[in-house]
């Protein structure tokens, strides 16, 4: 009996060091396509995939910082470039692997919502929070302040702007009711069920939007992380993102 | 840093604070009150109900208060009609310290209460006078060291009030972003120096105010 707390915590040590699952943070814009995506990778006896989804700025922090993963997916080239410099990437195994488009979303059965339908109404009164990923680092409020600069309207709009701590974050604030308007992916709007996208981002002023991918330099599992991300870039996968709505870059063809 | 945003920001973290500790007052006697004098039935349901927010994970405590007052909750929608808005404003920070600051407050606060005769109380009562008179004349300023070390607490924990605070306030730069608050969105957009500064502010002001708090209950203790 009293060998018994032994032998329970070797069995719970041993399967651990066994096999490691392998460990990807990634955007958390990427959450839903993932995670479909690790099931058929599963499935097609790839092995386990376990994500560590945030704002790809907390996470470059996180890598710069020693954080145990082997890939690393951001949703732009500025956070991915922090932990490249930081020494904590494996630069040469950089891709670009996905393209995306930001959205205005508003509540489905919000007043304001129907007022909005371009640009230019979100000056209105109305709008009194307009929610996006925080400015000053993570990559949906840069590219959000990237177009608002490129239109003009950044100094108007700027009082108006609630910064949250992700992408997902901005959704969460428009279908709760807190803010009126946010500027999110259009990846994130398709999964909501209270919130819809009120324009597209589209034309000359639009940023263009790149989520790199890279293998991270201190993982243990190099190889099992180049085969997760050549099956990310394969036909399957590249399916996957394309029904998310995600735009599949550099697919191994 | 400009030394403007870090008194901007503690400052406001201190007014907010403060304000929340007022907040917590009157509840917060009445309910420290309840506790330690009243008999009746379900008083440790009462009892575990307000010190849920000290055991519940703060951003669980911020997720249900956002449930109530945002602009579609039950009391964010009568609040909307007239014309007052709590979440993304200040009022949201201090409503948040004051709900995280509360039980401590009550906790202390009824311990105090229970360190008092009961037969002063019992004498102001055959001498004619109410329960309520009976509570702010003799309860009260026995109990007041009690008081004092519980606003203090309230106090420090407000100040400190993060997880509830980010769920109903956000982190609005020059709106509601306390020294908690400003601290993780610093960490988190690679602003690691400033977060440095303002981690040893607040530093400095817990410790003033644990020291104060330790004081008045090391006071209580020669006067009793």
């Amino acid at each position: 009996m009293r060998w018994g707390w032994v032998v329970c915590l070797a069995a719970l040590l041993l399967p651990a060091n066994a096999q490691q699952p392998l460990t990807v943070s990634a955007a958390v814009s990427l959450t839903d396509a993932l995670q479909a995506i690790a099931a058929a990778y599963a499935r097609a006896g790839g092995g386990a995939v376990r994500f560590n989804f945030a704002g790809s700025n907390v996470l470059a922090r996180q890598l710069a910082n020693g954080a145990p993963a082997d890939l690393f997916i951001s949703a732009d080239e500025a956070q991915m470039a922090i932990a490249a410099g930081a020494g904590a990437i494996d630069t040469t195994s950089r891709i670009n692997l996905l393209g995306n488009r930001l959205a205005v979303i508003v509540r489905r059965d919000s007043p304001t919502g129907s007022l909005i339908r371009r640009l230019d109404d979100l000056l209105r009164p109305e709008v009194k929070h307009l929610a996006v990923g925080d400015p000053a680092a993570v990559p949906a409020g840069v590219y959000a302040r990237r177009w608002l600069e490129a239109a003009g309207v950044w100094s108007r709009l700027e009082s108006k702007v609630v910064p949250v701590a992700n992408v997902r974050a901005a959704l969460a604030v428009v279908e709760n009711g807190s803010a009126e308007a946010a500027i999110v992916y259009a990846t994130d709007v398709a999964l909501s069920s209270t919130a819809v996208s009120a324009f597209m981002v589209e034309g000359p002023n639009a940023p263009p939007i790149v989520y790199p991918a890279a293998i991270v330099a201190h993982s243990r599992q190099a190889e099992a992380a180049r085969r997760f991300l050549s099956f990310l870039r394969g036909p399957e996968a590249s399916s996957i993102f394309s029904r998310f709505g995600f735009l599949p870059l550099e697919s191994a063809r | 840093m400009l030394r403007a945003e870090i008194w901007e920001i503690t400052g406001f973290t201190m007014a907010t604070a403060a304000l929340a500790t007022l907040l917590m007052v009157p509840p917060g006697l009445f309910l420290a009150w309840l506790l330690a004098r009243g008999r009746f039935h379900g008083r440790l349901i009462v009892d575990t109900a307000i010190s849920l927010p000290l055991v519940m994970p703060p951003v669980a405590t911020g997720l249900v208060l956002l449930a109530m007052v945002a602009p579609r909750g039950p009391v964010g929608r009568v609040l909307a009609r007239a014309g007052i808005e709590v979440v993304f404003t200040w009022k949201a920070v201090v409503l948040a310290m004051a709900v995280m600051g509360l039980p401590l407050f009550v906790r202390t606060v009824r311990a105090g209460i229970e360190q008092v005769d009961r037969r002063y109380e019992a004498a102001a009562a055959t001498l004619g006078a109410g329960p309520l008179r009976v509570f702010f004349t003799v309860t009260l300023p026995l109990a007041r060291p009690a008081v004092l070390a519980g606003a203090v607490l309230g106090f420090a924990r407000a100040l400190g009030e993060f997880g509830a605070t980010i769920m109903i306030a956000g982190s609005i730069p020059g709106a509601t972003r306390t020294l908690a608050v400003a601290i993780y969105s610093f960490a988190e957009t690679g602003r690691d120096g400033d977060a440095a500064l303002l981690v040893a502010v607040s530093a400095a002001i817990a410790f003033v105010a644990l020291a104060a708090a330790n004081w008045i209950s090391s006071r209580q203790g020669v006067q009793a």
